[in-house]
């Protein structure tokens, strides 16, 4: 958030606290943010949103622009199955569940396609997503390297209007600067120029070269 | 049968040890997977000290366990350890290998093991600390260890009920793992430069663990360490047992107290973090019998940090410091970005925090960088940012969003090119902020930057 505030003078953020009503549903934003938590975050962020369920499932079909990250999509399916016996249910908004092994992490590298725009990105995660119905949803990202959402699987987050979430951590858009350029021009933004460009491109393009060389290991 | 292999193991174990000794190398990892491959039970089997002191917890283990050690050295105890090895499972195997008679039975009466966290689960069943001590618990490697609230389920997890815990009160995380165990808790008073608010990136106890409610900090040290209570429903942070006060980093003293009385100390240190692994350290040996004058006496006596963490050096006009910064540890190297940034005089960094396995094998996550306070790095003072090594890039980035100005920095892939990037300004210092698995490649730009700051120094 920080770059894109950065990037946009005079952008405004709203945080909206835990159990609070949140601030998407009653005006309108033009990028609504929701990033990685514990698994006991998981299930708190589960529980408080909840109530809004409806609402913003609404607001999905209206065309909210909303970006989850790390193990946050995982919210907007029907339910996490933690590998002990318990399982946290979410909001049910796409036909997918995500299941836990708290045992064995998952740490890779993924390069994918976000329409003609080369994605990188790192996983690190206990958790995998599988698809339990197939609606008309798009993955956010093709698979190129690394896992989709499982391993194996060629599709790589999920996508509906202008909802989009996936799996890679947090700096996203930092490590991906025409990804980034591509949302601002999609949220009606007045540049697209990020701050450092020429550097932030750099390090874009010497971590592509690094994750197209069939050398280097993509972990799993 | 199962104690013949045992045997077996634990002689072909120091057959190997003993032959990679010959050769110079430390044999403090390999002889213990071996013997564990040959016997799985190894661990179970193998004779142990009477006292065993385990240390864990995110930052500070080794330090901690390194005054320990020569603290109770210097009282005469001999002390089996891993100080110069692995500290997970087989190089605490190969340590307890070393410490065995060719019959299994241990030679050493106490032992102090450096415990990784996540080793606890595998190593606690058969090697019972009676002592467990914890430093504190933070984000650390997200690949490693995903989050504190993870790791503290890990540990607890594993942990025995007889084991006495060793707690940092000012740890609002740590100090509540386990309230079945018997436990005294350490704490540093508040301090100058103390606040409420979070300034760091990563706070990792925003919520009260017992009912979710906003945590409220009556003072804060750095990211979650302070002092925590919850309006909602009471939680509050434990009452230290031995209190560390009067922390003056000017006149390098600390007063700590404990129901017996107090004693002033002179800090080995002036960062924090090393009051806190120094408080700790006393801390162990007042559980263990020791007065407060007897180890106020061996530290003014010479036991202190080991240098492999922190080393200075003059060469020109400058001094040279090396200063170990855990790389993939955003929260490591905050505390340490805050304390080298806070130093009196002009400074030049050269950053390889680089981690050169992640470097040969695929490639670093970077996203460490984003949770991490390189903002401290942008204070007046510092004049000269080397970014070096296989991420120099993503750390050129990350610099320049942090706000250090353009000018002040430098990129270079090559790290030994990285000196000929600094000013080597008269008076000021020159740092060396390297990862754990690049101590070497540091004692390389090391001196490399002595032998520029000389030529520099003869040439003006």
């Amino acid at each position: 958030m920080e770059l894109l505030t950065r990037a946009v003078p005079g952008a405004v953020v709203v945080e909206t606290p835990l159990r609070a009503r949140p601030a998407f549903l009653d005006r309108d934003v033009d990028l609504c943010y929701i990033g990685s938590s514990t698994e006991r975050g998981q299930a708190i962020a589960a529980s408080a949103l909840a109530p809004w369920r409806d609402e913003i499932s609404a607001r999905i079909d209206d065309g909210a622009r909303i970006l989850a990250t790390g193990n946050a999509p995982e919210l907007f399916g029907e339910y996490i199955d933690c590998g002990d016996g318990h399982r946290v249910e979410c909001l049910g908004l796409f036909g997918v569940h995500a299941k836990r092994d708290m045992l064995n992490r998952y740490n890779g590298l993924f390069l994918g396609k976000y329409d003609n725009i080369d994605i990188v990105g790192f996983k690190s995660q206990f958790s995998h997503m599988w698809t339990d119905s197939e609606d008309d949803d798009e993955a956010l990202f093709e698979v190129v390297r690394g896992a989709g959402r499982r391993p194996g699987d060629r599709r790589e987050g999920l996508r509906r209007n202008n909802f989009m979430a996936s799996y890679l951590l947090g700096p996203l858009l930092i490590v991906n600067p025409p990804f980034a350029k591509q949302l601002l021009r999609d949220m009606g933004a007045d540049t697209n120029e990020l701050p450092f460009e020429r550097a932030a491109m750099d390090a874009y393009d010497a971590r592509l070269r690094e994750f197209r060389d069939p050398k280097t290991g993509f972990g799993g | 049968m199962s104690f013949i292999r045992f045997i077996i193991a634990l002689w072909i174990g120091k057959l190997m040890r003993a032959i990679m000794r010959a050769l110079g190398r430390n044999a403090t990892y390999l002889p213990g997977a071996a013997a564990l491959r040959i016997c799985p039970e190894f661990l179970a089997r193998a004779g142990k000290p009477e006292m065993i002191i385990s240390v864990t917890g995110t930052n500070g283990k080794t330090t901690v366990c390194n005054l320990i050690i020569g603290l109770l050295t210097r009282n005469g105890v001999s002390v089996l350890h891993n100080r110069l090895g692995s500290n997970t499972v087989a190089g605490i195997a190969a340590s307890l290998l070393s410490g065995c008679k060719l019959t299994g039975k241990s030679r050493f009466r106490t032992a102090v093991f450096e415990t990784d966290e996540r080793t606890t689960r595998l190593l606690f069943p058969h090697v019972i600390p009676n002592y467990l001590v914890i430093t504190n618990l933070f984000s650390d490697s997200i690949m490693r260890n995903a989050h504190p609230e993870f790791i503290m389920g890990v540990i607890e997890n594993a942990l025995p009920n007889t084991v006495k815990l060793i707690l940092n009160c000012d740890d609002p995380l740590s100090s509540r793992i386990a309230p079945r165990n018997a436990r005294v808790y350490f704490g540093v008073d508040r301090l100058d430069d103390d606040v409420t608010e979070c300034v760091n990136r990563i706070n990792d106890m925003r919520l009260c663990p017992e009912c979710d409610g906003a945590l409220v900090y009556d003072y804060r040290r750095y990211h979650h360490i302070g002092r925590a209570r919850c309006p909602s429903c009471g939680f509050r942070s434990p009452t230290p047992d031995y209190r560390a006060s009067r922390v003056d980093f000017d006149a390098m003293t600390m007063t700590v107290s404990d129901a017996d009385g107090e004693c002033e100390y002179a800090l080995l240190s002036d960062s924090v973090f090393n009051a806190y692994n120094q408080l700790t350290a006393v801390a162990v040996m007042r559980e263990l019998g020791y007065e407060h004058a007897g180890i106020r006496a061996d530290f003014d006596s010479g036991v202190t940090i080991p240098s492999s963490r922190y080393n200075e050096e003059r060469a020109g006009d400058v001094t040279v410091i090396m200063q170990m910064a855990k790389g993939k540890n955003a929260l490591a190297c905050s505390r340490v970005f805050d304390y080298v940034s806070s130093r009196p005089g002009e400074k030049e960094l050269i950053l390889i925090m680089n981690d050169l396995h992640d470097a040969k094998k695929w490639s670093e996550n970077t996203s460490w960088l984003y949770d991490c306070d390189f903002e401290f790095l942008r204070r007046d003072g510092i004049t000269r940012i080397v970014a070096a090594g296989p991420r120099a890039l993503d750390y050129y980035y990350r610099l320049l969003l942090a706000g250090v100005p353009e000018e002040r920095l430098r990129c270079s892939v090559p790290e030994l090119d990285a000196p000929a990037h600094l000013e080597f300004r008269r008076g000021g210092s020159v740092y060396i902020l390297y990862g754990a698995d690049a101590i070497e490649l540091a004692e390389r730009v090391s001196a490399e930057t002595k032998r520029v700051a000389e030529v520099s120094c003869h040439s003006n």
